[in-house]
């Protein structure tokens, strides 16, 4: 298998190759070697530290790497380019963050139009249409109007999927979505991600919640200490995972 | 006694409104309006100027600048004008109107001054504003025009009052250079009269006062306005935000 990042092919949406990353003389990631094929959903797992947000975020570039590359749909996202050609990039991969992050001075409709009408130059009418049916989509047609500081944390992180969407993104990034959340808005976050899973989109999840990954994911990333220690289809993985690290990980989860 | 400041007001309203002007150029009133108006718009955007610079990744526009605000934060503002007044036509080689020279005093004055309450309300934000709005694909100017600066300069607003309020205060040590605003021309009745000092300069102090708490009434209702639009009393977020808009307040 070829590890060079940057031919254009069409099966795999995300690769990434040899990619280090340090914070001064800490390795947070070491040698990650993966890849997202089209249409795949693929959860990571592991033990707080261990590099899950870091790495997730060296995808769209919101963490630089020391070493090694990222392509997305076969472009190098960490080569040297243009700001602009790297916002154009960062664009069309979606990203959910644990904390939401919305836009607290704008209304919802407006956090979900703003992007597509600033970033991709989409007339404001078309745009507010796109948003409101979005958020019908999330179940929150009845909160355009609202701002987010009245909004649950739950009905906040589905507006942000909403928003991450509204770009019409390939791929969607999700680190650790329902970790702020009350354990009983965690569900319908998650079914809004089921959802998107269910029509084909390529998601890319950092979660603790293993129903979730059981249910829906492809394939479960286990890394631990900034490397990817196991890959592996749910079933295999909870069944009978082979690494000792991945084995005492779920166990702890248990109890 | 209230007689007295009946017939000054009678006698001067004039030259306390517009100075010697058309005779001589515009003052009184009507100047420190022109020029506190002035420092206020143009301190505005240079304080961001300012403050995007101090933030700037690039050493050649934050080095500089941070030096500018620490030497201008750390020097009273008489001796910046005095500095300005006797530096600004020798390196011109032009003979620089004392207005001008107040002028360009002031907006690097409390422009210094507001670009530490501007970039404390961007530190304050936190890194997550951004960090989404590159996520969506925003460039860095984009994200600080949309995003950041709109919440930033929001919740600066009780700090700016009282930035402009202290500019319009600050227009009476154009005296010192002869700028003529209301304090040179109230000097000039003063000097007249010679022997009511005392109610002379209780007008003046009692117009500033109402020139500065009108500004404060003002930007009170605007800032009223916004939070009522963004339905603020409900919001569950309104005590964590209101918390740095205190501190900083307090630190001015
Ligand atoms: N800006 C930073 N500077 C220095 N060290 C950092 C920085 N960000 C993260 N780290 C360190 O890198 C390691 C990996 O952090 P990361 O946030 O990726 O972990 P994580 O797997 O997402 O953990 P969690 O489950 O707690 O979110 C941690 O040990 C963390 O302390
Ligand atoms: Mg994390």
């Amino acid at each position: 298998m070829s590890t060079s990042v940057s031919e254009p092919q069409a099966a795999t949406a995300i690769r990434i190759a040899d990619v280090c990353k340090n914070y001064g003389d800490y390795q947070v990631l070491k040698n990650i070697n993966a890849e997202v094929a089209r249409g795949e959903v693929v959860v990571i797992c592991g033990p707080s530290g261990s590099g899950k947000s870091t790495l997730i975020r060296t995808v769209n570039r919101l963490e630089e790497i020391n070493g090694g590359g990222i392509s997305f749909e076969g472009q190098d996202i960490h080569a040297p380019m243009r700001a602009s050609e790297l916002n154009k990039l960062r664009s069309r991969i979606g990203f959910v963050f644990q904390s939401f992050n919305l836009f607290p001075h704008l209304s919802v409709v407006e956090n979900v139009s703003m992007s597509p009408i600033r970033v991709k130059g989409v007339s404001p009418a078309t745009a507010h249409d796109k948003a409101l049916k979005l958020l019908d989509r999330v179940g929150l047609a009845d909160k355009a109007n609202s701002y987010p500081g009245q909004l649950s944390g739950g009905q906040q992180q589905r507006v942000a999927i909403a928003r991450a969407l509204a770009m019409e993104p390939p791929v969607m990034l999700f680190d650790e979505p329902t970790s702020a959340l009350d354990p009983e808005m965690v569900g319908e976050v998650l079914s809004v991600m089921k959802s998107l899973a269910a029509e084909g989109m390529t998601m890319l999840c950092v979660t603790h919640e293993m129903g979730f990954a059981r249910d829906v994911a492809d394939r479960i990333w286990f890394i631990d200490a900034g490397e990817i220690l196991e890959t592996a289809p749910p079933e295999e993985f909870f069944k009978n995972p082979r690494h000792p690290r991945a084995q005492r990980f779920l166990a702890d989860l248990r109890h | 006694m209230i007689q007295d400041f009946i017939t000054i007001i009678q006698d001067y309203w004039l030259l306390l409104l517009i100075g010697q002007y058309p005779n001589g150029p515009l003052g009184g009133l009507a100047n420190t309006l022109i020029l506190s108006a002035l420092a206020i718009a143009l301190a505005f955007p240079v304080s961001i100027l300012m403050a995007l610079a101090r933030l700037s990744k690039w050493w050649f526009l934050r080095w500089p600048m941070t030096a500018l605000v620490y030497v201008t934060r750390g020097v009273p503002l008489l001796m910046l004008i005095l500095w300005c007044y006797f530096v600004i036509p020798l390196w011109t080689g032009a003979d620089v109107p004392s207005f001008l020279i107040m002028l360009v005093t002031l907006v690097i004055y409390q422009g210094a001054f507001l670009s530490e309450v501007v970039r404390a309300g961007i530190v304050s934000l936190g890194q997550g504003q951004m960090d989404a709005a590159r996520a969506l694909g925003h460039g860095y100017m984009g994200a600080m025009r949309f995003v950041i600066l709109p919440q930033a300069l929001y919740n600066m607003i009780p700090s700016m009052i009282s930035t402009f309020v202290s500019t319009i205060k600050d227009t009476t040590l154009g005296y010192v250079i002869n700028v003529p605003d209301l304090t040179f021309a109230a000097s000039q009745v003063n000097n007249q009269l010679l022997t009511q000092p005392f109610q002379v300069f209780l007008i003046l102090a009692v117009v500033y006062y109402i020139l500065c708490w009108s500004l404060t009434y003002v930007a009170n209702s605007v800032e009223r306005r916004i939070a009522r639009r963004r339905a603020g009393p409900r919001n569950a977020r309104l005590p964590a935000e209101a918390a740095p808009l205190k501190t900083i307040t307090e630190q001015l």
